[in-house]
């Protein structure tokens, strides 16, 4: 491929890069995990550049691209290292020493997204990415509807794991 | 409020403390190699045809297959031979073809179905093969039955005594035993690869599915 398409997709890429930075966010729970995940979407996109003929933004191309790869393609490795200790620390408060401050409240809230299937995570990316619907029907590849009542479904799964 | 409503609050702070690649750490990545399922896949696919072709062969030049050649049977080897060529053919036309469907910019459901449909063809492909191991030692054995001296020989032996029925259950039961055994072992070994390959794409899957009902 040019240097010139490889470089316009780098600059791209580098612009936009907190969109993977997040989806690795939610699919992975350490370090070394979310960098193999974000070197895969890296060569997926980059892999499917010459087919992007920007008739949609760079960014929106991205979700899709960046969300299979987190879902379907990524393999993920066998190393996870103190992965359940990180996690259990914010059970620890909650079971505790539970306040209803919003920084707390947030914290349990990202607590409860890890612990959504990847489905349930993806759409909930979407969601707080502001997408509508419509676009997140598009992107998993279910009906608006459909995407509407699993959303309400899952607004009131993280409920139910925050107020057991 | 909403939780979702909080969460997104923060979400969009871009506080955040995201790593910031630099151009050059991601010019980097783009010349790393993929590792993906798609690419194991492909990869393990393709040996399975490998595989199968060079059983084909091997079983071509063993001594008994040396012994089977002097019979009179090319009426039925030959024409399940090509039957076999063009069937290989017609898999591995089916595989690229579907191989070439798998587009990440798809919707996540439809991406999944393209992979589990190349694996599809695999699968019937194995399947096929399995069948057509079947089919080869039935045909074999007929034809043995017919042309071999030695088990002629033996057969009439059983006859004498009176013990054809017992003669042809061992036989039989022989022959069933170590196909299931051999049928068996490549269950295994696919169930073995493909379930650790393919669990989360499965399960992935039917909640989408799930999800449309």
């Amino acid at each position: 491929m040019s240097e010139s398409l490889e470089h316009s997709f780098v600059e791209q890429l580098e612009t936009n890069q907190n969109i993977v930075h997040k989806v690795c966010r939610l699919y992975t729970n350490n370090q070394d995990a979310h960098n193999d995940l974000f070197q895969e979407i890296t060569i997926q996109l980059w892999k499917a550049y010459p087919k992007f003929r920007g008739d949609s933004k760079f960014s929106t191309w991205m979700y899709r691209v960046a969300l299979n790869t987190a879902i379907t393609l990524y393999r993920k490795k066998k190393r996870r290292i103190n992965t359940q200790e990180f996690d259990s620390i914010e059970f620890k408060i909650k079971a505790e020493e539970y306040d209803d401050t919003e920084e707390q409240q947030l914290k349990l809230l990202y607590r409860a997204v890890k612990e959504l299937n990847d489905i349930e995570k993806a759409l909930v990316f979407l969601y707080l990415e502001d997408k509508n619907y419509r676009e997140i029907s598009e992107t998993m590849g279910i009906s608006e509807v459909n995407a509407r009542v699993k959303m309400n479904r899952i607004k009131t799964k993280l409920k139910t794991i925050l107020n057991p | 409020m909403d939780e979702l409503e909080l969460l997104k609050k923060d979400w969009k702070k871009e506080g955040n403390a995201y790593p910031k690649l630099s151009y050059n750490d991601i010019y980097k990545m783009i010349l790393k190699r993929s590792s993906s399922i798609v690419k194991w896949i492909f990869i393990i696919s393709l040996l399975e045809f490998v595989f199968w072709l060079i059983l084909s062969f091997v079983l071509k030049d063993t001594k008994s297959m040396d012994r089977y050649n002097q019979y009179d049977a090319d009426y039925v080897i030959i024409p399940l031979t090509i039957l076999g060529y063009i069937i290989l053919a017609y898999f591995f036309f089916m595989f690229f073809r579907n191989y070439r469907n798998i587009t990440v910019t798809d919707s996540a459901k439809k991406l999944m179905e393209s992979i589990l449909k190349t694996r599809q063809t695999v699968k019937q492909y194995v399947a096929f093969n399995l069948l057509y191991l079947i089919a080869a030692v039935v045909v074999v054995l007929c034809v043995e039955f017919k042309q071999d001296q030695q088990l002629i020989n033996l057969a009439q032996t059983a006859a004498a005594s009176g013990e054809t029925f017992k003669f042809y259950t061992i036989f039989t039961l022989t022959v069933i035993a170590f196909l299931v055994v051999v049928i068996l072992i490549l269950l295994f070994f696919y169930w073995l690869v493909y379930g650790i390959l393919l669990r989360r794409l499965n399960k992935n899957y039917s909640e989408l599915k799930k999800l449309d009902l």
